[in-house]
């Protein structure tokens, strides 16, 4: 490469000695230093020898005048920039515009899918999927797996390198008096430090999680409770339904935030295998086949085929567990999907952060935005070079009669697409290293600069560089250079129909494209408005959770405890009620267990989502009973009662809630009469539709203590409800939430997406406006002559304006049937994948069409009614 | 023409040539004034330099042997001509004259 850049610099009869020189230099450097030290000079040199490109050379006249050339062509090119300040403004603003949305969204667009990339072994890690099939109908579909799937499969697959599983777990974490409740806790195998790259700053993977009680930290953490990165050997005590003592055996890097899977704590797998040994010496957290919460990985040979595998695993798997299967008439499958698609293309339950699961689709939406941005502005540009043809026609012609060449000409205009693209790459650039913390701001996401240092951003950038040079360039150059001078300079030449032609089907495309994106940006938003307004079933205004005591001496004493602590909030008058239960609507439920009709076999017994409730639970949340009656006190049989909600009737094949009533069905192995059923109100997403929940009366819930104010008065609730806290559960951390806040959090993408699409989306309709401005100033310069004319013979200034804006008018009208059927498909396609969507409407895109030519009007009335005022004497007084 | 002074780098060039004699080509005048003055040029410098003088009538050229570590490819050789030379003596009597133009006490004031 520098070789031949060196033969292209100096001239023939010096190139040999100085090519002699340069090697002879090369080949010391190598023996001085090493070769990639030496190439690296090398180029150098080569590079700093463009200095010597004039020495010697023959005095060629044409290579001469070459290189005089390009000095003009830059100079004719700045002259037009300079001189048509408004076109050129126009041009460059609209392509900084585009490129800089382009960056945008290709950053955000590559940092979603780099979610997991960062394990060395990215390419075979897999998680297990756990799916239940109740004869052929899917009945459960879980992120998380059996503990025992995980040891079977690598004992009977010889594809398998390891396994590792992770159980996760939330509770209080103390330090002497540090304190705190941790969400982010796994138990896990020793492996998952083996087969994922999560670092250890201190202490040794291999060791670390062997032994019971023993825990790897985040730095972070080690930070938190330690006040330092080195906390091996430190002491931890760990409170929830385990309680532990832990010894801190390492520190991890902390996790980084592309990884699907976050932990700031992993306690060894040894601890629950400790917990769950049965009198037997059975330890159900090795041996379970039917308790799913274990997220399991594992790790395959290099190139291992997924689909296979599984193929051949579902085989093995029925011959182990054919019994098991054909006795409770279901059969379970754990397919594997690879880690990299978890962030985007995985919407399991009991997902690992189900907050922050991405969309794929909505990703690749946005790339289809970014580029639609980009094509928009390379229209403009060409719209605007065509357009104004007719005046480059006279240079044009005036160039070839002194001799110019086309193929000079052609450069010339190809200059010119150069420079404007990379004005425009440079102010897009500032664009976007200004423009970050506001991006990052409006679509909540971690965006850096540090893009700016990558080899591969670069390279996007110049190809997008030079594609859009030449893309935009090239069509002017070579119809502004096939003019005929005589016929231009005679003033014949009036614009060409070809041309013309193509400008309108690039302004029908421009603004087919900005009417998708305003109606897709209407829909989405509108979807988020529905989505907020579902009848949820349940009040959520006005309500205080607060997470319930892990710390707490006997449990028997719970129930009197949290009775006395009721009473005294009850006191304060700003708290309606008070109710504790194991879930609160917003959180996903982990705990099932079976369930079935008292007169069914038990092969029909069925898994159904269990939320402990007490009397108060449901008024609190204002849920209506729509059959039988709520838990009452007065009843000293309701221990044998049971609630469930619409969906477990239906579950239960009982022909109607009324119908329920007083039937007798087995749950968790006991018998249960239902006394009432509830209706379908959103207890955990609004995405999904709802699943069947039994509402068991459990009077020592501790999980969530729900407080329904009267007023939104929290501050003042808050600091009573946290003494009063203290002071009935000690030795816990006060946690809380405002509930309409939590419940919200589901949106969080939807919003995420909604506010991305609508930036871009303006983007996309100030470039497009940009173009057509200049477009439509232009044609009403053009038609100068022809309005003055008009206006001596009595035309009034609406029917100029009319005539001026008729064209655009029917173009964006045209843009607006094209555009209409495209969107209705994708987006059709989007709100599929919500469990209640809202239909599109022809309002929606009479409102987009309309917002769109109200915009374009706008924009090309200013020049028009200037035009349009303007005194015919001076239009015609010219010449 | 910018007539026939010379630059600072050109001198430089200039004195390195005439001091290795039969020796001088582009690598060794490198490697002589990094040498002697501890600057390092880049070897394209130099070729502008020596090409340069050589226009200007102070150097002339011949080619001279090649090594294997050149592949194969000739060296320039430079010598200094007799305007080079007087040239030379020139710009170093200017300087002289120069120099006993400085008032003396000059060296002991700080």
């Amino acid at each position: 490469m520098g070789t031949y850049l060196l033969r292209k610099i100096f001239a023939a009869n010096i190139h040999d000695e100085i090519a002699g020189d340069l090697q002879e230099i090369f080949l010391e450097r190598v023996a001085a230093k090493n070769k990639t030290y030496a190439s690296f000079k090398y180029m150098i040199d080569v590079l700093l020898s463009t200095r010597n490109y004039y020495l010697r050379r023959r005095k060629n006249i044409y290579t001469r005048s070459q290189t005089a050339m390009i000095k003009n062509y830059f100079k004719i090119t700045l002259r037009t920039i300079s001189k048509n300040k408004v076109y050129s403004a126009l041009n460059i603003m609209g392509l900084a515009l585009g490129i800089s949305a382009f960056i945008f969204i290709l950053q955000y667009v590559s940092y979603e899918n780099s979610y997991d990339k960062f394990h060395s072994n990215h390419e075979d890690l897999y998680r297990i999927r756990y799916k239940v099939y109740q004869g052929e109908e899917l009945r459960i579909d879980c992120a998380a797996a059996v503990p025992r799937v995980g040891p079977f499969m690598k004992e009977k697959m010889p594809e398998v390198i390891e396994y590792a599983r992770a159980y996760p777990l939330g509770g209080v974490m103390s330090k002497d008096n540090i304190k705190f409740r941790e969400d982010r806790i796994h138990l896990a195998d020793p492996s998952l430090l083996k087969i994922f790259d999560f670092p250890l700053l201190y202490g040794d993977a291999g060791s670390a999680l062997i032994e019971p009680n023993q825990v790897v930290i985040s730095e972070e953490m080690a930070k938190k409770y330690f006040g330092m990165s080195d906390a091996v050997g430190e002491q931890l005590t760990f409170n929830s339904w385990l309680d532990l003592n832990l010894v801190v055996t390492g520190v991890a890097k902390d996790v980084p935030n592309n990884s699907h899977f976050k932990f700031d704590f992993l306690i060894s797998y040894q601890t629950l295998n400790n917990q769950t040994t049965d009198e037997d010496g059975i330890v159900a957290s090795e041996t379970a086949w039917g308790w799913y919460d274990f997220n399991s990985y594992v790790l395959l040979e290099k190139g291992t085929d997924a689909i296979a595998f599984d193929k051949k695993f579902d085989e093995i798997l029925f011959e182990e567990r054919r019994e098991a299967f054909e006795k409770g008439g279901r059969r379970a499958e754990f397919p594997l999907q690879a880690i990299t698609d978890i962030h985007l293309y995985s919407n399991l339950l009991q997902e690992s952060e189900p907050e922050e699961q991405g969309d794929g689709e909505a990703v690749f939406f946005l790339s289809i935005v970014a580029f639609l941005i980009l094509v928009i502005a390379w229209v403009n540009y060409i719209n605007l070079s065509t357009a104004r043809s007719v005046e480059r026609a006279k240079e044009v012609g005036v160039r070839k009669t002194m001799g110019a060449y086309r193929k000079q000409l052609i450069h010339q205009f190809l200059t010119e697409a150069i420079v404007l693209n990379f004005i425009s790459l440079i102010i897009g650039l500032t664009i976007v290293v200004l423009g970050i913390r506001f991006f990052n701001q409006l679509t909540d996401s971690a965006l850096s600069l540090s893009f700016l240092a990558s080899a591969q951003f670069w390279l996007v950038a110049i190809a997008v560089f030079i594609l859009g040079s030449t893309l935009s360039g090239i069509y002017p150059a070579f119809v502004l250079s096939s003019f005929k001078p005589s016929s231009i300079l005679k003033g014949k030449f009036s614009g060409n129909g070809a041309g013309t032609l193509l400008r309108k089907v690039l302004v029908i495309f421009q603004f087919a494209a900005s009417v998708s994106l305003i109606t897709g940006t209407i829909i989405v938003s509108q979807q988020l408005v529905h989505m907020k307004n579902i009848k949820l079933g349940f009040n959520l205004s006005n309500t205080l959770v607060i997470k319930g005591p892990s710390v707490f001496g006997a449990d028997s004493l719970f129930t009197s405890t949290f009775d006395a602590f009721r009473g005294k909030l009850l006191k304060n008058t700003e708290v309606e009620s008070v109710t504790g239960s194991s879930n609160v609507p917003g959180a996903e439920i982990f705990w099932t267990n079976g369930i079935k009709r008292h007169e069914e076999t038990d092969d029909k017994r069925r898994t159904i989502y269990i939320a402990a409730v007490d009397y108060e639970y449901f008024p609190t949340y204002d849920i209506e009973l729509i059959a039988g009656r709520n838990y009452d006190k007065s009843f000293s049989t309701d221990t044998g009662a049971l609630i469930l909600n619409k969906a477990a009737v239906e579950f239960l094949n009982y022909a109607s809630p009324e119908e329920a009533i007083n039937k007798k069905v087995t749950f968790r192995g006991q018998p249960k009469t239902i006394v009432g059923v509830v209706d379908d109100y959103k207890q955990m997403s609004v995405k999904s539709d709802v699943a069947p929940i039994a509402f068991p009366l459990v009077l020592e819930n501790r999980r969530y203590f729900t407080l329904k104010l009267k007023t939104n008065n929290y501050q003042e609730t808050f600091e009573f409800s946290q003494a009063t806290y203290d002071q009935f559960f000690p030795g816990n951390p006060f946690d809380y939430f405002v509930l309409d806040d939590y419940f919200n959090r589901q949106y969080k993408n939807e919003e995420k997406f909604s506010s991305v699409f609508i930036l871009f989306a303006a983007f996309a309709i100030i470039v497009a406006c940009l173009g057509l401005f200049g477009l439509s100033s232009f044609s009403a310069l053009q038609r100068t002559k022809e309005i003055g004319i008009r206006k001596t013979l009595g035309a009034n200034m609406s029917s100029i304006v009319f005539i001026l804006t008729k064209e655009f008018v029917i173009l964006i009208g045209i843009a607006n049937i094209i555009a209409w059927p495209v969107i209705y498909l994708v987006m059709n396609g989007w709100l599929d994948n919500f469990a209640t969507r809202i239909s599109i409407g022809l309002p929606v895109f009479l409102l987009a069409g309309g917002l769109v030519i109200i915009i374009a009007l706008l924009t090309v009335g200013y020049k028009t009614v200037v035009t349009a005022k303007s005194n015919p004497i001076e239009a015609l007084r010219y010449e | 023409m910018k007539g026939t002074n010379l630059g600072e780098f050109e001198e430089l060039v200039l004195l390195t040539v005439a001091a290795l004699g039969t020796e001088a080509y582009a690598v060794s005048v490198k490697a002589h004034i990094a040498e002697q003055s501890n600057r390092h040029v880049n070897i394209s410098a130099i070729h502008s330099s020596l090409y340069r003088l050589e226009d200007k009538g102070f150097l002339t050229s011949k080619f001279g042997g090649s090594t294997s570590k050149r592949g194969g490819k000739q060296k320039r050789y430079f010598q200094v001509t007799s305007a080079g030379f007087s040239m030379l003596q020139q710009s170093k009597d200017l300087k002289q004259q120069l120099w006993n133009t400085i008032p003396q006490l000059s060296f002991h004031s700080a």
